[in-house]
């Protein structure tokens, strides 16, 4: 069995309480959620925290609610609570179908939002245990200083794997994080950074809250594509988002892709301007498809083979709107449509059958 | 045996005689016991993938608080293998690491964390030496030897069988197909983790409960290694999660931990996490294998040859056998005109390779199965009709000395052509879309046991008495295939008794009598003829007691699920009443039964591997679906037909069929084990090495065919290895039949098949649209 | 042991009954199951969550105990494969499985049936791709999963056993 190593725990009742402990301990300590990030990660030396900070006893931040333009949704609402949440089903279909096929049905009982936001970074080199590790030799993100990805590599390039992030990045989503020096809110497009070590401009005592998404007005498609090798468990080969406005005469007002799994921050492709006012159809789908491949370019980090992975960056983009656009307007239901709260989104993992 | 009685337990779907202590969660496996005072061993491996042990020392770990006591190589430096021929292991290596992970010190310590922390306050001295990784490499090297006494270089075992005349045979071939084939190595993942407590008492009796498939080999090594008397040693193998011969080594945790027990005089367990499970491996060799299969005009297979590399990985385990398997398996179900094999298995320093659900012949199956179609598509012969056509027979010598006894191959082909509308749709199903078969051949069971002995094989003790219930002692390891069941079920069908009112005492090596073990689908076959002969003494005393009482003839008395009758007549009394007859007239009540396999194989050296009492045989079609844009393949359905004598209980063979061709599309598609350029494992995980979920197995048919064996008892053969088999070669010949593109190496990865499609160009036919092809598929059907 | 802290004594209901049970704040909710409160039902597979054998309930939720810390589930309701059962009759899941012979080593069954119990609590007459799906965390080596499938599906009365008893056992396509 693989063990955890020793750690006193807090569980702290309110938001201030946590971030107190969290400056207290400042460099010694690391906040728990769900703990499927942390925990195997703490098995695997990867962290050694002398204190770990729970946040099961803080109330009030696992609701999901609409006010004024936004929806809320709460740093701790667990993934299969999102997939399966009737007003995210309807407003934020995307997102539902992300949290759906993040991981296995266990690990979305226990994952948070808030975990996925601030997941940490994923690589083959890093994520195994100590022993693994220094029979390597170590590696730029954790422990040593050799990059195995890149070689003579500077940056550490462990992927981002989260996959509530692109979605939310293709709808402008904001995070609200509180620290010593109280709330602020970022958008999530700032939030990441390229560097695989801290792949975040979070403080280190800052809490994530909340999510705060713009209920999105009018025509917009909004679609998710996930690849993995095996249709549940696996952390993504690729994960990719689309969004797209369309006016009333079919034009793109704008289109928005995001990549992910490829390095440390997810790609968001740029040069998609040059489509606006275009008719939207699948011959554009097609053509922002080709600009995204043109940017995306998948590493070793991960165990699926990086040169087929770029080869379907566009077929999964193109799908991402194809599917979107198959539902009529958008991926949006009819009005009043029932959907159990039980059964997942459609399936759109690739290994799935198509019928 | 007894084909004309009618049968009351034997062909019925009865529970399982442990099915609900599982289902419960009251069955004990070996890490759930906890003895008093009990301490946890680690153990220390090595970071390197070749390297000379200099130095240990001790003195920073003896320091930690938690620390009992310490172990390394030289005090327990006797070598074993699970073959004595070959003896290459130390329970800790004791001069040589020969691959990162292999076990070099030990550590006793209150807790587990203790002992984890304690490993590292090891400091071991290594004098690193180059590693040799690749097979090709390891075999050119000469200097450079991973086991220094050798006389062959990292030579592990070569053979070479020739069985007629191989080049005349291609002479007269109208077609032939010359390939290579590449199979990757996979490994077993139980789910259960290895795990080992020894506990060695103030009586000097050692016990060793440990999750193994194999407690006799383990009762020897231990007794031999730690030098004790195989009468002080016991051997418990408890409830075991899974092995499929991932657990038929004797392991160092084994030896670890006994000899810590006889260092600090308390019990001492050891588990393994699952990082070390895959240390342990003895999994499925990589193989290179070039085949060359010539067929007549007819389609007759003239002549097959075979040249094969086998990567064995840092030890022996049971390579000498597997370099035979991977040539001497292949005889059936079809006749070959000429046959000639060359392996060759090499060391490497890798985790070392065993025995794998369909040990060795996995391998060359696969490849000579594609490379069969490859040769019939060249004479526009229909892959089921060119198996037909070499159908073997029942009751005949193959080329290499083995005896077929029963053959219901020909009805596994037509049961799969009929399932699957192989006449309607095979070449009709539109670009993207194929239907693939492939048959197999396997053992039930080898010729002769690990250790050359006259004694048996399998052997089963019956206790009863007058209160009615049954006690049947069998040393077979139930590893999940219902070997526990299967001896209730036997002796109930044959003295009358019911199976509920049985209890089956297992694998204790002081309670149980000898059984090898559950490896080479031995059990069913070995433990169930042994069942029978004890069964019938016991009916012998128990019908001569009844007919004295009731004054009839014997032969006129039944026996049936707890009920004792003479059919057509009013004569009727219960189980316990007879056997309290019995007990009366002839004393304590008790049998044996025993088996042992007579002479079989061919007149040459290396004739009896390969040779088995019979024979099972297994066909298997499969549809695919390929996405020509991104190269994934998704299988529609397997219908995999199976051969196996007699189905004791259709559901237990059921189950193994469905989980040997759910482990054969696993390696088809998902599994690998692959290493860094250094020797260690890319990624030793349950995580990183994929096996498929529910949501990634296919939907699957099982069809149980029964030919009804004359040795098997009631006619039973093997059902676990067999069945794994053909679903490889079957997929690739599928994919063949969907987009034209032979797959050859495994596992079949999807950016593999696109660079393929790509290179090939444009399609052969149109795609017809998605509700054409549904349709079609639909009709057929009906 | 050395840097060690104290053992906290945290209170856990195990199946309707109350558990005192000293154990270090590192401890997972396995261990605490496991070798604390000596229900050794459930088990360990791989772990760091990757194979669902650990799997229990949290209020009626299936989740992976080798990775959750026993001190958060303090407070909440924990269902192992031990409290399937109720006034001495097993589970219909139980039964179910071993009637359709989904039990072959048993190791993984412990987490594969509470995960099926779980999806019939919560609904009850499910697909064949809705229990795919729910019981796509947890891994089996045995069975190839297809008796588990036909086992949920007779435990949720949409199959009847007799189907499957006698089976046709001479070929034709299921």
């Amino acid at each position: 069995m693989l063990t955890l190593p020793p750690f006193e725990y807090h569980s702290p009742t309110t938001v201030e309480e946590a971030v107190a402990l969290l400056r207290q301990h400042r460099g010694q300590v690391k906040v728990i959620a769900g703990g499927t990030d942390l925990v195997p990660n703490m098995k695997h030396r990867l962290f050694t925290p002398a204190h770990v900070v729970g946040l099961k006893a803080i109330a009030g931040l696992d609701r999901v609610a609409e006010e004024g333009p936004d929806i809320r949704l709460g740093a701790m609402c667990t993934i299969a609570q999102l997939a399966r949440d009737p007003l995210v089903q309807k407003t934020l279909p995307s997102l539902a179908a992300a949290a759906s096929q993040i991981a296995g049905p266990q690990l979305r009982e226990m994952g948070t939002l808030g975990g996925n936001i601030c997941l940490d970074t994923r690589c083959v080199y890093y994520n195994q245990t100590y022993f693994w590790r220094k029979a390597l030799g170590f590696c730029l993100k954790k422990d040593g200083t050799v990059c195995h990805v890149v070689q003579g590599g500077q940056r550490c390039v462990a992927a981002a794997s989260n996959d509530t992030v692109p979605v939310l990045m293709t709808l402008n989503a904001r995070v609200r994080a509180v620290g010593t020096n109280g709330l602020r809110e970022i958008p999530i497009a700032e939030l990441y950074v390229p560097d695989g070590i801290v792949n975040t401009v979070l403080a280190p005592e800052e809490l994530v809250v909340e999510v705060r998404v713009p209920r999105p007005e009018g025509r917009l498609i909004a679609g998710y594509q996930k690849l993995r090798v095996r249709a549940s468990i696996d952390y993504p080969a690729l994960t990719i988002a689309v969004a797209a406005k369309i006016d009333p005469a079919d034009r793109a007002e704008w289109i928005r892709v995001v990549v992910s799994a490829l390095g440390a921050r997810p790609h968001l492709v740029g040069g998609l301007e040059r489509f606006r006012g275009r008719r939207f159809d699948q011959g554009l789908a097609a053509e922002v498809s080709q600009v995204a491949y043109r940017q995306c370019h998948p590493l070793t980090n991960i165990n699926v083979d990086p040169a087929w992975r770029r080869e379907m960056v566009p077929v999964f983009v193109r799908r991402a709107f194809a599917r979107a656009q198959l539902s009529g307007s958008g991926y949006f239901e009819k009005e009043g449509a029932q959907r159990t709260s039980d059964s997942p989104p459609p399936p759109n993992t690739p290994t799935q059958q198509t019928r | 045996m007894s084909f004309g009685k009618k049968l009351n337990v034997v062909g019925r779907r009865l529970r399982k005689v442990d099915g609900l202590q599982k289902a419960t969660g009251a069955a004990v496996y070996a890490d759930d016991i906890k003895l008093p005072r009990m301490l946890h061993c680690k153990i220390l491996r090595s970071p390197h993938a070749h390297a000379r042990i200099k130095r240990i020392d001790f003195s920073r770990c003896l320091e930690h608080p938690g620390v009992v006591a310490v172990l390394e190589g030289k005090e327990i430096p006797t070598r074993y293998g699970v073959i004595p021929w070959t003896p290459d292991e130390q329970a800790l290596a004791a001069d040589k690491a020969r691959f990162v992970g292999d076990e070099v010190a030990a550590v006793a310590a209150e807790d587990e964390l203790a002992a984890e922390e304690a490993l590292e306050l090891i400091d071991v001295e290594y004098e690193v030496l180059p590693p040799l990784i690749d097979p090709a490499e390891a075999l050119r090297e000469q200097r450079i030897k991973i086991h220094e006494g050798s006389k062959q270089g990292n030579i592990s075992k070569h053979v070479e069988l020739s069985f007629g005349d191989v080049a005349a045979g291609f002479d007269r071939s109208a077609a032939i197909a010359d390939e290579t084939f590449y199979y990757e190595g996979s490994t077993h993942t139980p789910i259960e983790p290895h795990c080992a407590i020894g506990n060695y008492d103030a009586d000097g009796n050692l016990t060793v409960w440990s999750s193994t498939q194999i407690p006799h080999y383990v009762h020897r090594e231990l007794s031999r290694v730690l030098e004790l008397p195989e009468a002080r040693v016991r051997v418990i193998q408890p409830f075991l999660g899974g092995a499929f011969g991932g657990k038929s080594d004797p392991f160092s945790l084994e030896f670890v931990v006994a000899k810590l027990s006889m260092k600090t005089g308390r019990p001492v367990k050891c588990l393994f996490t699952r990082e070390e499970v895959f240390w342990a491996h003895r999994g499925r060799h990589p193989m290179k294998m070039r085949f060359k299969v010539g067929l007549s005009e007819t389609g007759r297979i003239e002549s097959v040859d075979s040249k094969i590399l086998i990567d064995g990985g840092a030890y022996s385990s049971f390579g000498l056998v597997t370099a035979y398997y991977a040539g001497q398996l292949l005889t059936g179900p079809y006749q070959f005109g000429a046959y000639h094999f060359d392996s060759t298995r090499v060391f490497t320093n890798k985790p070392p390779c065993g025995p794998k659900r369909g040990h060795g012949s996995v391998q060359p199956r696969f490849a000579f199965e594609v490379a069969l179609d490859m040769a019939a598509e060249k004479l526009g012969l229909d892959p089921i009709e060119v198996r037909r056509r070499n159908f073997i027979g029942e009751n005949v010598k193959t080329i290499n000395g083995q005896l077929i006894t029963s053959n219901g191959f020909l009805r596994c082909l037509d049961l799969v052509e009929k399932a699957s509308g192989w006449k309607e749709r095979k070449g009709k199903l539109g670009f993207g879309r194929g239907l693939g078969v492939a048959g197999s051949m396997y053992i039930s069971g080898t010729a002769y046991p690990v250790y050359p002995n006259e004694m048996p094989q399998a052997g089963i003790q019956v206790k009863l008495d007058r209160s009615g219930k049954v006690t049947i002692f069998s040393g077979a390891s139930d590893i999940g295939q219902g070997s526990n069941s299967v001896p209730a079920y036997l002796i109930a069908e044959e003295i009358g008794c019911d199976p509920r009112d049985c209890l089956v005492v297992v694998s204790d090596t002081d309670l149980t009598p000898v059984d090898l073990g559950a490896y080479s689908s031995r059990v069913t076959f070995m433990l169930g003829i042994a069942c029978v002969e004890a069964g019938r003494k016991l009916w012998a005393q128990i019908s001569a007691a009844v007919a004295e009482k009731w004054g009839v003839e014997a032969a006129r008395i039944e026996g049936s699920l707890g009920t004792i009758f003479v059919p057509e007549t009013a004569l009727s009394m219960s189980f316990k009443e007879a056997v309290r007859l019995a007990e009366a007239k002839f004393g304590t009540l008790g049998a044996t039964g025993s088996y042992r396999t007579e002479k079989l194989g061919g007149d040459y050296r290396g004739g009896t591997i390969g040779a088995s009492p019979a024979y099972s045989f297994t066909a298997h079609a499969v549809e695919v679906q390929v996405d020509p844009e991104t190269g994934i393949w998704t299988v529609e359905r397997v219908w995999a037909a199976h051969d196996c004598g007699k189905a004791l209980n259709p559901t237990l063979v059921e189950g193994q069929i469905e989980g040997s061709v759910y482990m054969g599309y696993a390696e088809a598609a998902m599994e690998e084990m692959t290493y860094l350029p250094s020797g260690l494992h890319r990624g030793p995980s349950l995580l990183d090495y994929r096996i498929p979920t529910s949501l990634d197995t296919p939907e699957l048919t099982a069809m149980i065919v029964e030919s009804g064996d004359p040795k098997g008892p009631y006619g039973a053969k093997e059902a676990g290895e067999g069945p794994l088999h053909p679903v490889i070669p079957a997929i690739s010949n599928a994919i063949h039949d969907a987009v034209g593109i032979w797959l050859t190496e495994l596992p079949f990865h999807p950016g593999k098949l696109l660079r393929l499609l790509r290179e090939k160009g444009k399609p052969r036919a149109p795609v017809p649209p998605v509700e054409e092809r549904i349709s079609a598929a639909g009709e057929s059907r009906a | 042991m050395l840097g060690r802290p104290q053992k906290i004594l945290i209170s856990l209901d195990l199946n309707g009954q109350r558990y005192e049970l000293a154990v270090e704040p590192r401890s997972t909710l396995l261990e605490a199951i496991r070798y604390a409160a000596g229900l050794t039902g459930s088990k360990q597979g791989c772990d760091k969550g990757d194979c669902g054998a650990c799997t229990v309930l949290s209020n009626g939720a299936p989740i992976l105990s080798c990775i959750s810390l026993a001190v958060e589930h303090q407070g909440d309701r924990i269902t192992t494969i031990e409290g399937l059962a109720h006034g001495g009759k097993v589970h219909p899941v139980q039964d179910a499985f071993d009637l359709c012979g989904a039990l072959q080593c048993g190791f993984c069954q412990s987490g594969m049936m509470i995960s099926a119990a779980a999806l019939l609590e919560r609904n009850p007459k499910p697909t064949r791709e809705q229990i795919k799906e729910a019981l796509s965390g947890n891994l089996c080596r045995c069975t190839g999963y297809t008796k588990i499938l036909e086992a949920v599906e007779v435990a949720s009365g949409q199959r009847q056993l007799a189907e499957l008893d006698p089976r046709p056992t001479t070929g034709s396509p299921a």
